[in-house]
Order: C-alpha cells, then structure tokens, then sequence
C-alpha cells in the first residue's frame, strides 16, 4: 500500500502546484458574472466573516470594528445608523428635540421597545447605561466620546467639585478658568419668555420639567482632579484658583451628577458641556447603546457570555462558540421584529484572509468584512459584479514625532511632505485615492475640504534649503543633502507585508527628490503602537484613522488633546479654531470653520496626509439591504435573501436614497 | 519504576514554575498592553483600565497573584475577552486541536512506519529511493504551503470538501487540515523508522532469530519492528505534546478554534492570564507526555530498566 499511496501523494502534489501555476490565469480568464457560488443559503440566514474573534458582546468594551458590527445585531441606543448614509435615524428613541445650540437634546421613547427577555426598555435604562458606561468600575475605553456630556468627563476621572462649607454654594469654572469657553444654553437658567428650543409643529407635548432640569441649566460648576497630589499641582501652578479653594470642601462628582436624567419613563434628556451638532450622530456609536440593567448587575463581567446575556437589537444571541462561530437568532421581543429580514446571522471569526476569499467562494460566506479582498486579486475581482467598492471614511497618513529635531521645524516637515507624489502613490496602491488635507475626500457632504500643498520637489528642497539643510544637485542629476541629520530620523511601521512596500514607497520618493535615505524599522504591532503613544521614535510612523461618527470632527478631534495623535502636536489656537466652530449654530458656517481649522492643521503639518482608502469587499448578489456605505456598518434588520434572480442585485447599490 | 515515576512528576513541578516565572518576565518585558490600540486613550481612561485589571499593582503583588493561580491550578480571567476563564478557554479548544493532532499522528504512524519499513527492508531498491524521496519532500514542504494547495484542489476546484472551518467530529472539515497537517510527522516518521530498522536488522539478535528459522514475517514484526520503533517513540512524546496543543499555522489556514490559534493570539493581544495558562498547560503536557515516553521505553526494550 505504501508506495502505491505514496505516488498517488506524489501525483497529487504535481497536479497541484500545476494548479496552482494556472490558477490566476484560469480565474483571469472565466468570464462568470460572480465569484464562486451563487446559491442562496436555503433558509433565511446570513454567513458573515466579521474579523477578529469579539472580545466581548459589551458594547461598553470594545472599541474595535468587528464588535461594532455584532453590536449593531444585538444592541440598539437612542438612533441608529441609515444603512447607506449612516445618518442618524429613530431607534428606541422615535422623536427628539435639539435645543438651539445643539447643548441640549431631548429623545421621547418609543413605548415598545422590549428586552430579549420581554422587560420593557424605559428611559431609566438610558439613564443607567450611561452612568455605568462612565463608571471607573467598567473602565470603557469608548469614555473618551461621552465626554461631551457635562460632568461626564470629571465623573469618569473621579474629580471633585469645590464647595463652599458654610454657604453650600460651589465654585464656578468660568469664574477661575482663564480659557473657560463662553456657557451654552445648556448651563445658563431657563428665560421663561422664550423657548430654548425651535417650536415643532408635528409636537406639541411640552417637553417635562425637572429640578435635576433645572439645576443642569446653571453654570458649569469647577471640577478638579480627585487624587491629592494631581489637585495640589495643578493649584501650585495657579494662585488665584489656590486663594479660592482655600478653605472649602472637595465633593466627588457621582454618577448621578452626569448630565443625563429620565423626567418621566420615556423622556431622556442629554445636557451637554458645550454645543455639539455632530452629537446626534455619535448617538448611534455602540458606547450609548442600552444595557440590561438587572442582568449587568446580577452577573458583572460574565453577563454579556452567552448563557447570561440580555439584549435589545433586531437578533439576539442563539450559540456562541468563541473562535468558532457567533449564531444570532431573530428577537421576537424586537419592537420591530416584523421588519427584520432575517432568521439569522452567521458570524465566523477568521484571521485569513485568503481563507475568508475561499469560504466566499465555495459558498460558505455571503458576504465578508471590508478590507478582506487581498490587493493582488483586485484585478479580478472588480470585473465580478459582486465585488463592491466605494468611498470610505477614514484616512492614511503618516504620523511626524514634532517633539524632536529636525522634525519640529515645520519647514522640514513640509518639505518632506511635497516631496511626495501622492498622486503615482495612489496609482500603485489601486485601492486609495490621493489625499493632502486630513479629513477623507467626498465623504461630508457640503464640507469644502481645504487643499493641501501639491507635490512640488523643488519647493521641498527650497524649504529644507530654508531650515538650514541645503539640498545639493549632484553631477549624476540625482540629489544629496549632506547636512541633513539621517540618524536623528526613522521611519517605523508595523510589520506587515502591505506595509513594508508602502514605506519603502515613500523611503525611495525622499531618496530621489531630497537625496535623504530615511532607516527603516518594522516593529510588531503592539510595540509598534507603545513606541508611538509614547514619543518613543524618531521621524515617521504610519498612521490611519476611521470615523467614529460622520462629522469632519471625529477626524480633526485627533488633536484636540495632544498626546492622543502620536505627533506631540498641540496648539491652543487649533483647539479655540474647533471649539469656535463647534459653538457655531449654522450648519454650513460650521463647516467652514472646521475647515479653516483643517487648513490651519495641514499648513502646521504635524502629519503627512496620504491618501483615503475606499471600502473593498463582496456580497453575494441574493444579499439585499447591505450598503457599501463609508464605514462599513450595517444596520442588520434591513438584510434579506433574494430568491428571484431578477431582483438581484448586479455591481455595487446605489447609496442614493430611494 | 514507581521511585522513578514519583522523582519525574517531583521534578516536573519547579519545571512548570520556571517555564511560568520566565514568560510572566518576558510578557512584563514585552511593550504595548492588551487594551492598545490605533488611537492611543487618554491617559485618565488609561488609568481607569490599568487600575480595573489590577496592572497598576507592584511586580511583586502581581506575580504572586499569578503564581498562587497556577498552584491552585486556577488560571484566572482573560484580559482581552471579558468574563472568560482562561480554565474555560482552555477546555473548550483542547478537545479541537486534539482531535485534529491525533488524527493527523495516527495517519503519519501508520503512513511513516509502513513506510519506513519496507523501506529498510527492500533498502536501496526503487521502493526504498521512492518512499524516501516522498519523506524528504514531506519534510521539505511547509504545511502553509501543502494545505492552501490542498484546498485549492479539493475545495475550490473539485468542490469535494469543505476549505475550512471547525464543524465537530467527526465531519469532512477534518481530512484536509489533518492531512495538512500529518504530512511532515509522516515523513519524520518514515525516516526514523527506516533508520532504526536498518540498524536492527544487522544486529546479533535478529540473526539469532532468522538462524533459529524464525519466519521472515515473524522476524520483522515481532523483533525487528519492537526494536526499530524506539527512536519513533522517543520522537512521539514532544510531537504528540506539540500536537495536542495545537499547531498554529494549520490552524490559521483552516480557521480552527484550537488552542495553537489561541495561543498566537493571546501573545498578539498581551493577553497575560492567557498567555501564562496555554504556556503552563503546554508545559505539563510535554512533561507528561516525556515522562509516558520513559515508561513505554521500559515495556518496549529489555535493555531499559529504572
């Protein structure tokens, strides 16, 4: 048996790595319509690669895309995404009302919304999810983005606030905070004359006063930090504040300080710090997405495994098998499960991406997660009608260390910055499109996005010229420059294939038009990230950022705080820029002072824009009501089979609305 | 032998706790935390996390804290997947990983030893240069390189067996990754067998037995196998550990939810809890399994004794 088995193994791998020769050419050349099987699954269910295993069924926890995707199927906030533009739209909140400066937000509940175990959702569990979400206790890493909410912050970091012992009245920010921001309407009192919010003729309930109302509509109280030595500190540094709170009691800010309140059972009403017209959108991120109150406190960090969770989405949990598979089922208790087109949702955590290309092909996916169509198969698959590919909102850049020379001087930065033609750079990589501002181009609609600087190789050497490091022609036509420092600057990465041939791309660009070799250095992907959190290297890192929310500021609030950007990069005038535009009432106005604010980032250039990637991935044509909108999230509830080949769906959907 | 087997478990324990002590050091060494990510968080949501999971605590409080787990055998909880214990994370992608590495060793021990042996019996003829040049290609080709062929044939072009993907057992989705798989123990296998064989062959013994006008057939089974199989024994111990606890690549290829995949992935994510509990566990079952390795050699060859 032996050798007879042995030559047939021997054949077998001949036959294959023929096969294997042959096979890009075979798949070149068939001229099917689709990739692979296009038999619809026989029952009403949905096969889907979402990425990397979950790291929890949370939505307090993860921070990750994966998870925001599972989360969408489980769990519902206030809004949800439209499924093709990923606006806002009424989830368990049907109505609402937004005060004049976009300070205050009042939701009306929907009366059906139900718990997968049949309780009724109220605004008291809003109310709960957002305190628990705050809480040191949860820890959530998506805080940072409630943080808009007054109190919120100074909850989450445990401050206090100053009070007077003897009068019980407390300090106020404004009037010891020499940056302080003007009150919006949310902190100053209630004028009874006139409405704070536009009368709405379809409503004409009065929105329920509170005293929690009441005492939100005062100024903004000052908070300080809770531990000791933090709060001395920052008093050594300022006197007039240290001779205020002398002599006063410090009180912890408690969860029930949060500007959040419940005035009647299917009321929230959200006060924020400061006026925030893209806070509507950002509703819909899975950290204010509703948590069962009695299940997270029964069971703790257990509640969201399987045999314990509650949920409120279009699905909840059937079987989950970790690294295996996620099987979500039809809620019943869903308040619009009459809608819901499907019985249920596959969700298979694979790392591989030709594994995912396989599985899609044999028919064992129906669709799979964005980025999963591996660069070297583009060509193929965009002439398959059930590949789709459109804008995407997130961007490619390259991060600048500002904090160490050469790179603090913004002329280097800048030259180093024209020397690159972004244009060819995207015509190599085929999947981006040529960036040179910092928000992702045609994705806000109505935002004239400024114009960085063009690709200029003579500008650049004439900068770096300026900053003191002559840039010579050499006899061969090539360029030198001898002065440059080449072992104060490196270029780190994470280690992985893509990426190396990305940052050799720009390595040979600076060579041929400065005649600087900046070094190489490919990290693995956690030290990659700890070097650049920390300042820890010298020159460039590579850098990308998808929107959290589809307003230009979740891309420009990279800088509002500096040690988040990775670049060192802070200036005050930037963040009053932002702040003023974000107090500013017209939606348009607004828009051109965010991008005055974008233009004022890319002249400092504590980064080098590169380009805007576009969403790639495919479904099956039977997949229906999935959108290859810019953020690659979809609202589950709208996905059904088609079974009549007629309704198909032949290329990319339209995201226009019907 | 119970002296023997009572000294060798004694001295497995401070093993383990060594093996532990020094991935507990190389994981504090390691940069970058299991909550890191694209955009780095704000310092006082950092806090927050560091605190909650107890990584704010002294090196001391923390390695006890480790070390008392793994003496009462309790692992603790994964950092990155919330609420899951590791003792629980281990149980449930054993059973997969072991599945798939035991029968991938049991095709490559039959494959390999008939293999080898006829091999050495018919040594250097057509079926001994045939068997080997197979082995040394089976040894030669990696599995990442063997299994997406593998697909690539039976899934993708013959549509015969599923690519990938774990669907209990028994099921279809086993052959390729366990064929994937057995191919390199396979070749390992047929070379020690052969090796082991050659020698046997010419020793006094197996003289003794064919002047005693032993059959041929009894010869080679009964006395020549016995003795040609030890270096394939000594060899099954650490293979058969490395194949229980599962084997990354295969695992990756065909998306498997075994212990290999958790493992890369725990060291990915500085997932301590996890990462110290694959490592103790890998650690005890290459001590057991050396340790069964010893005993059978006792039973199997006259010449070993305690």
């Amino acid at each position: 048996m032996s050798s007879g088995k042995f030559r047939q193994i021997l054949g077998l791998v001949l036959l294959a790595s023929l096969a294997c020769a042959n096979y890009s050419c075979t798949v070149a050349a068939s001229n099917e319509e689709f990739f692979g099987s296009t038999t619809p699954p026989p029952r009403n269910i949905f096969r889907y690669v979402s990425g990397d295993e979950p790291e929890s069924l949370d939505p307090a926890i993860s921070n990750g895309q994966p998870e925001a995707r599972l989360y969408m199927a489980l769990f519902e906030g206030l809004v949800e995404y439209n499924p093709k533009t990923l606006e806002p739209e009424p989830a368990l909140a049907e109505r609402w009302h937004i005060n004049n400066d976009s300070s205050e937000y009042t939701f009306h509940l929907r009366t059906t919304g139900r718990w997968s175990n049949g309780d009724p959702i109220d605004a008291n569990d809003f109310v709960y999810t957002f305190r628990r979400n705050l809480s040191k206790a949860t820890a959530s890493r998506n805080a940072y983005l409630m943080a808009y909410i007054k109190y919120a912050q100074a909850y989450n970091q445990q401050q206090v606030f100053v009070r007077d012992p003897k009068t019980g009245e407390f300090l106020l920010a404004r009037d010891l905070d020499a940056g302080f921001p003007p009150e919006p309407l949310s902190s100053s009192p209630i004028d009874p004359a006139k409405s704070e919010y536009q009368p709405d003729p379809k409503d004409t309930t009065p929105d329920q006063d509170s005293a929690f109302h009441q005492q939100m509509h005062t100024a903004t109280r000052l908070t300080l930090p809770g531990d000791e030595k933090s709060r001395n500190k920052r008093l050594d540094a300022n006197a007039k504040l240290k001779a205020a709170v002398a002599g006063k009691e410090f009180v912890p800010v408690k969860a029930e300080d949060i500007g959040v309140e419940a005035p009647d059972n299917y009321t929230v009403r959200i006060s924020l710090v400061q006026p925030a017209p893209f806070f509507l959108g950002l509703l819909a991120h899975q950290v204010f997405r509703v948590v069962p109150r009695k299940t997270v406190e029964q069971f703790g960090t257990k509640w969201a495994l399987a045999e314990h969770i509650v949920s409120c989405g279009p699905f909840k949990v059937k079987m989950w098998k970790p690294y295996d598979q996620l099987v979500l089922e039809r809620d019943p208790m869903y308040w619009d499960a009459e809608h819901v087109g499907l019985d249920e949702l596959y969700f298979y955590p694979v790392l591989d991406n030709s594994t995912v290309m396989n599985m899609y092909k044999v028919g064992e996916l129906d669709a799979m997660y964005n980025h999963a169509v591996p660069n070297a198969w583009l060509h193929i698959m965009r002439s398959k009608k059930d590949y789709m590919e459109r804008a995407e909102a997130a961007i490619d850049f390259l991060i600048i260390n500002t904090t160490k020379p050469p790179l603090d001087n913004p002329k280097v930065r800048r030259a180093f910055n024209a020397s690159i033609d972004k244009v060819a750079y995207a015509e190599w990589r085929r999947i981006v499109k040529p960036l040179t501002a910092f928000t992702p181009e045609g994705i806000f609609a109505g935002y004239e996005q400024p114009k960085g600087a063009a690709f200029n190789p003579a500008e650049a050497r004439k900068l770096l010229g300026e900053a003191g490091y002559p840039v010579i022609q050499n006899s061969d036509g090539s360029f030198s420059c001898p002065t440059f420092p080449v072992d104060q600057v490196e270029f780190i990465y994470n280690s992985q294939q893509a990426n190396k041939a990305v940052v050799e791309w720009m390595q040979a660009q600076w060579k041929q038009n400065l005649g600087i070799t900046v070094g190489l250095r490919n990290m693995e992907w956690k030290t990659f990230l700890e070097a650049k959190e920390k300042l820890d290297f010298k020159g460039f890192a590579r850098g990308s950022w998808g929107a959290d929310y589809m307003d230009p500021f979740t891309f420009l609030s990279l800088f509002y705080t500096g040690g988040e950007s990775g670049t060192g990069w802070q200036d005050p005038k930037y963040i009053t820029m932002l702040d003023e535009a974000n107090r500013t009432l017209d939606p348009k106005q607004r828009y051109h002072l965010l991008a005055k604010a974008e233009e004022y980032l890319i002249e400092n250039q504590p980064i080098i824009p590169l380009d805007s990637p576009s969403v790639n991935w495919m479904k099956k044509p039977y997949v229906k009501g999935m959108y290859p909108n810019p953020g690659s999230l979809y609202p589950w509830k709208y996905l059904y089979i088609e079974r009549d080949r007629a309704k198909w769906d032949y290329g990319t959907p339209s995201l226009d609305a019907e | 032998m119970l002296r023997f087997i009572v000294r060798r478990l004694l001295i497995t324990i401070p093993t383990i706790l060594v093996v532990i002590s020094i991935t507990w050091v190389l994981i504090k060494l390691a940069p970058g935390n299991f909550y890191s990510g694209e955009k780095p968080l704000p310092p006082a949501i950092e806090k927050n996390i560091r605190e909650k999971y107890g990584l704010d605590k002294p090196w001391y409080q923390q390695y006890g804290k480790t070390m008392w787990g793994i003496i009462r055998l309790d692992f603790g909880t994964s950092l990155k997947y919330q609420g899951q214990s590791v003792n629980t994370i281990i149980k449930r992608s054993l059973p997969v990983s072991a599945a798939v590495g035991i029968l991938a060793y049991l095709l490559a021990l039959v494959v390999g030893v008939t293999a080898g042996s006829i091999a050495a019996l018919k040594q250097n003829t057509k079926w001994d240069y045939g068997s080997m040049a197979l082995a040394m290609l089976g040894i030669s080709i990696p599995n990442f390189v063997l299994g997406p062929i593998l697909v690539l044939i039976f899934s993708l072009t013959l549509y015969w067996l599923p690519p990938s993907r774990w669907e209990g057992f028994p099921s279809w989705n086993l052959v390729l990754p366990v064929l994937t798989l057995s191919a390199i123990y396979m070749a390992y296998i047929a070379r020690l067998t052969r090796a082991g064989m050659l020698e046997v062959l010419r020793s006094d013994y197996i003289r003794t037995a064919r002047a005693k006008g032993l059959s041929e057939r009894d010869v080679v089974i009964r006395h020549a196998l016995r003795g040609g199989l030890m270096p394939v024994i000594s060899y099954t111990g650490p293979a058969l550990a490395f194949l229980l606890t599962g084997t990354v690549v295969v695992e990756r290829i065909f998306a498997l939810p075994g212990l290999g995949n958790y493992f890369i992935q725990a060291s990915l994510n500085r997932d301590e809890p996890l990462i110290i509990g694959i490592v103790a566990f890998i650690a005890i079952v290459l001590l057991l399994m050396n340790l069964l390795v010893d005993i059978a050699y006792a039973y199997l060859d006259p010449r070993v004794r305690y």
